[in-house]
């Protein structure tokens, strides 16, 4: 067995060789490695160390309901430690909610805002629903008839399917939503003509949209997308902008200057030239807002997401 | 071009020397971190992904092919020689394989599976080139419903399969279920049976379970049994390789396999799991020795594991034609795809021809690489076995808690001291493992209740969901219909060939007495 | 009473130890029973809602426990071999040890112990032998997985010289 540790190990050094080892980033993920939030710290973990604005950085993933074990450690253990920052986003504001999370967003010190991603409303090709008005006047109709295939019950996928019965006078409560284990399996039920319409992430239906297996109806946005062809929800009619985005934070209790000092150097990778491209590789959309503004709109998801959960009847 | 014509430049290109070159490593150092007890082919890949990220596309590609067969195989390895299965596919193989291990048979089971895997591979990847878009077609037609109805047969022939006793094997499938239900109901949020501990939200994690069951319940099985401890495992008995015999008995078994696997691998929903569940009952019904079943049949090595690499194949399917990532590996996979800018999905084959006939290319490649590699090499696996007692165990164990430990860093506070919580699960449920064997109950239905369980409640309730509450959806195509059947089939023949055969042994017993 | 003890009949005496799973059988189904029964119920218009696959196990797991029972008090359980119980006892040990220490005193000192109290278990005594191998070949792991693949692992004050 030593063998093979003398084998990883060689595969190992060639990937520490040129790595320092002073004091740097760790980076907490709140998920299991592979998920978007793991790929959000690996993702500047790289970016980090190839501009050389951290000389090592360390990622430890803590999945689970949501994000929120993960981030109860992170308030628990990193009080005051100017090296320890936690990726999270939308997602965790709902969860936080839903799962009672004793410790919320408030107990961090959020960062910044690096990616965003917004919903989309679909429909198979060969459905008879060509438009929003049409899913409105469907939903409107008979509200229990349209089934709507997302991702799990409380998550963004849901939250965005309240709101938009909501803002279209139907009761949130009668949304027929059926919760998949994610978009993938959602996105092969829609396929499969199992549901009348799915909503997800935009870039879990792009290619599908691309090659015409599925029309799209709406994108959550505030203003049309370059390059996404499709009206935004208030386009068509409903009132509706929501953004799934994803964010860094730092440790609760450290002193201005060290929150200065972190968003200098989160500012820094954002602006780099390894960033963007992994960012435009990984297809993510660029929606980074730093500072107050990001502090402000932070309080304001947290609020309405607060509405519609109760609203939809998740939270009580 | 024609699909042959790009298979064949695919192939010219993965078949340079550097390339060539990248594939060795690539399923050297897959199987070296897939060998570790307890680290499964999800997390392999997952480790060393990165690995692969400073080579060129074609090179990353392909080394990154290697290292998914290479973390397979290494998986299938050490849970035939140690029964210490690192994820829920290899569970099935550890049945058959260890006790062939145990009788010094571990050289053809490794072989059996080295080849049958081999094949397995080499006929899904044809598949996937040839005939995915029909294929996903029929994937696709599953909806709720039909998953439910498949579920279904999965529990009635898998329930009917394992151990010798009906109470202790569906005992243990309802251990299974029970904490299946631990965690966050997905289809409302509500939380179940999680007492309160946030850590247990998201339910318990079927490698953590599966590992505890195997390796630490075996460890702690084998110390306490004084016949046990003085047992002395013969590496090999008789031939290291396949007798004529074995030929016979595995090759109708990696056909019948490969045939299970490719198709469910391909479904949204299924998985390599669940195929290796249906392959072993399979063989089960079919061998012409159902009596060596539970005591080393090598069919029961040969049928899972070729089930096991073709699902593995079949995942690709959706992949690659849909952008679905349908498992845990199939999603660190797409990450991998990513790197190069590349999206999959229905325009996948269009856009970027080239890179997705190297990538099939590349599969076939490192799947022939890894039988040259290994077939050599079962000589040695086996020896794994003469590392003395008090090393080895102790080295197993350093595993299982690393892999547990890595996929999952949760810290649980106890008093003032910080504990780690996924080892506490680890160990409990590793004393569970050790009372199960202890009084007889057999290990692997408590696994395939945890993983079919939710499944199969899920189904039922998105179907039902769906209809607004008519029943009748559940029988509403003909899939779910065929299906149902089955499993009512799956239930019933066997207790009438039971009835039969005991009338058959009456009428001979009278035969005699006369 | 020992001649009689001698008879054939012996093997079917009741088998408490098997009992004691239908016990525990039992308070598992009435334990899921109960904390479905209190959980908190929300809005839902499914017909097949969130309590209702609880119920159903709870029940079979009671059915179960009876069966068990039965089959306990017949002794039809199989037979069952002497263990000992002080290698259990240092394989569990060890990993309690390990569970509690590995956040402290990180991923090879916490790693190590465990290994050595295997070890022990499985007769090799030689603890200056076992301990200072285990020190290092979880150390030389940690060194592989930790800083090589980047995997998040507990580190302590041996790792973090490192």
């Amino acid at each position: 067995m030593r063998h093979f540790i003398a084998t990883a190990l060689a595969a190992g050094s060639l990937l520490v060789a040129s790595q320092a080892l002073a004091a740097d980033y760790k980076i907490m993920a709140p998920a299991a490695p592979g998920g978007g939030w793991d790929q959000t710290a690996r993702t500047m973990q790289a970016a980090l160390q190839d501009e050389e604005i951290s000389p090592s950085v360390q990622v430890i993933n803590v999945p689970g309901a949501g994000g929120t074990i993960g981030l109860a450690q992170f308030v628990n253990q990193s009080n005051g430690d100017p090296d320890a920052l936690i990726v999270g986003g939308y997602v965790m504001v709902g969860a936080i909610l839903t799962n009672g999370s004793p410790v919320t967003l408030d107990q961090v010190t959020p960062i910044a805002r690096l990616t965003g991603e917004y919903e989309a409303i679909v429909v198979p090709a060969s459905s008879d629903i060509q438009d929003m008005a049409g899913l409105v006047a469907k939903l409107k109709e008979n509200p229990g008839g349209v089934s709507w295939g997302g991702g799990s019950a409380g998550g963004t996928d849901h939250i965005t399917a309240g709101l938009v019965a909501k803002a279209v006078g139907v009761d949130p409560t009668k949304v027929n939503y059926i919760a998949f284990s994610g978009g993938g399996e959602a996105l092969a039920a829609i396929l499969g003509g199992q549901v009348t319409v799915g909503i997800s992430g935009y870039s879990e239906f792009s290619a599908q949209i691309a090659a015409g297996q599925l029309r799209l109806l709406g994108i959550s946005s505030d203003e049309k997308i370059e390059g996404i062809e499709g009206p935004t929800f208030k386009e068509g009619g409903v009132d509706v902008a929501i953004q799934n985005w994803r964010m860094v934070a730092a440790a609760p209790g450290i002193s201005d200057e060290q929150k200065a000092a972190i968003s200098a150097d989160i500012e820094k990778m954002v602006k780099s030239e390894s960033w963007k491209k992994a960012v435009a590789d990984k297809g993510w959309a660029d929606t980074y807002l730093a500072g107050d503004a990001f502090a402000e709109q932070l309080k304001e998801d947290t609020a309405s997401t607060e509405t519609i959960l109760k609203d939809i009847g998740l939270v009580k | 071009m024609n699909t042959f014509e790009l298979l064949g430049q695919g192939l010219l290109t993965a078949l340079q020397w550097s390339n060539l070159l990248y594939a060795l490593i690539g399923v050297t150092l897959g199987t070296a971190v897939g060998v570790l007890p307890g680290i499964g082919p999800a997390l392999t890949v997952a480790l060393l992904l990165p690995v692969t990220y400073r080579l060129d596309p074609a090179g990353s590609l392909i080394m990154f092919a290697g290292i998914y067969y290479g973390g397979m195989y290494g998986g299938s390895t050490t849970s035939i020689l140690l029964n210490t299965p690192g994820e829920s596919a290899s569970i099935v193989t550890a049945l058959e394989g260890n006790k062939m291990a145990r009788q010094g048979r571990g050289g053809p089971a490794l072989a059996t599976s080295a080849i049958g895997s081999f094949i397995a591979g080499l006929v899904a990847t044809l598949g996937l080139a040839f005939i995915a878009p029909w294929v996903v077609q029929f994937a696709l037609s599953f909806g709720p419903s039909e998953y439910f109805a498949l579920m279904l047969l999965a529990f009635m022939t898998v329930s009917a399969a394992f151990g010798d006793s009906t109470l202790r094997g569906l005992t243990a499938l309802f251990i299974g279920l029970a904490l299946g239900l631990i965690g966050i109901d997905q289809l409302t949020g509500q939380t179940r049976l999680a007492m309160g501990t946030p850590n247990l939200f998201d339910g318990i994690s079927v490698t953590t379970l599966a590992v505890a069951l195997f390796a630490i319940g075996e460890t702690i099985a084998v110390v306490a049994s004084k016949t046990a401890m003085d047992e002395k495992i013969e590496a090999v008995k008789g031939s290291v390789w396949m007798t004529k015999q074995d030929w016979a008995r595995s090759w109708k078994s990696w056909v019948r396999g490969t045939a299970i696997g490719f198709p469910i691998g391909a479904m949204p929903a299924g998985g390599a799991d669940v195929a290796s569940f249906l392959s072993y009952s399979a063989e089960r019904q079919f061998s012409k020795h159902p009596e060596e079943f539970g005591h080393g049949a090598i069919e029961g090595v040969a049928g899972p594991e070729a089930a096991n690499n073709a699902s593995a194949a079949g995942t690709l399917v959706p992949l690659l034609t849909l952008g679905l990532p349908t498992t845990a590996t199939a999603a660190i996979m797409l990450a991998g795809f990513q790197q190069f800018g590349l999206q999959p999905g229905p325009l996948l084959f269009v856009s970027n021809a080239t890179l997705v006939w190297g990538l099939i290319a590349s599969l076939l490649v490192a799947n022939f690489m890894l039988l040259v590699l290994n077939l050599p090499l079962i000589g040695l696996w086996v020896r794994l076995l003469t590392i003395p007692r008090p090393w080895l165990y102790a080295g197993i164990l350093t595993f299982a808690t690393l892999g547990t430990i890595g996929a999952s860093a949760s810290t649980f506070m106890i008093g003032p001291l910080p504990t780690s919580f996924e080892l506490g699960l680890l160990l409990l449920f590793g004393l569970l493992g050790y009372l199960l064997r202890r009084f007889g109950y057999p290990i692997a239905p408590v696994v395939v209740g945890l993983i079919l369980g939710p499944m199969a409640e899920r189904s039922l309730r998105q179907a039902l969901q769906i209809s607004q509450g008519d029943p009748t959806v559940l029988v509403h195509s003909w899939i779910s219909i065929v299906l149902i059947l089955l499993a009512v089939a799956a239930v019933f023949v066997p207790m009438i060939l039971r009835a039969r055969g005991k009338g058959q042994m009456l009428s001979a017993m009278a035969g005699d007495e006369d | 009473m020992s001649v009689l003890d001698d008879n054939p009949t012996r093997e079917r005496r009741p088998d408490w130890a098997a009992f004691a799973i239908a016990i525990v059988l039992g308070i598992a189904s009435a334990a899921i029973a109960w904390s479905t029964y209190n959980a908190g119920g929300i809005a839902t218009t499914q017909p097949v809602g969130p309590k209702t696959v609880p119920y159903i196990v709870a029940a079979c797991l009671f059915g179960l426990a009876i069966w068990t029972a039965v089959e306990a008090l017949r002794g039809d359980f199989p037979e069952r071999e002497e263990q000992q119980t002080a290698p259990i006892i240092w394989v569990v040990g060890g990993l309690i040890v390990q569970m509690l220490t590995i956040k402290t005193i990180g991923f090879s000192l916490a790693t190590a112990l465990m290994f050595t109290a295997t070890a022990y278990a499985f007769n090799e005594r030689r603890v200056w032998l076992t301990l200072p191998f285990g020190l290092v070949f979880c150390f030389l792991v940690w060194l592989a997985f930790a800083r090589g693949l980047q995997l998040s692992l507990p580190a302590g004050p041996l790792e973090r010289l490192f």
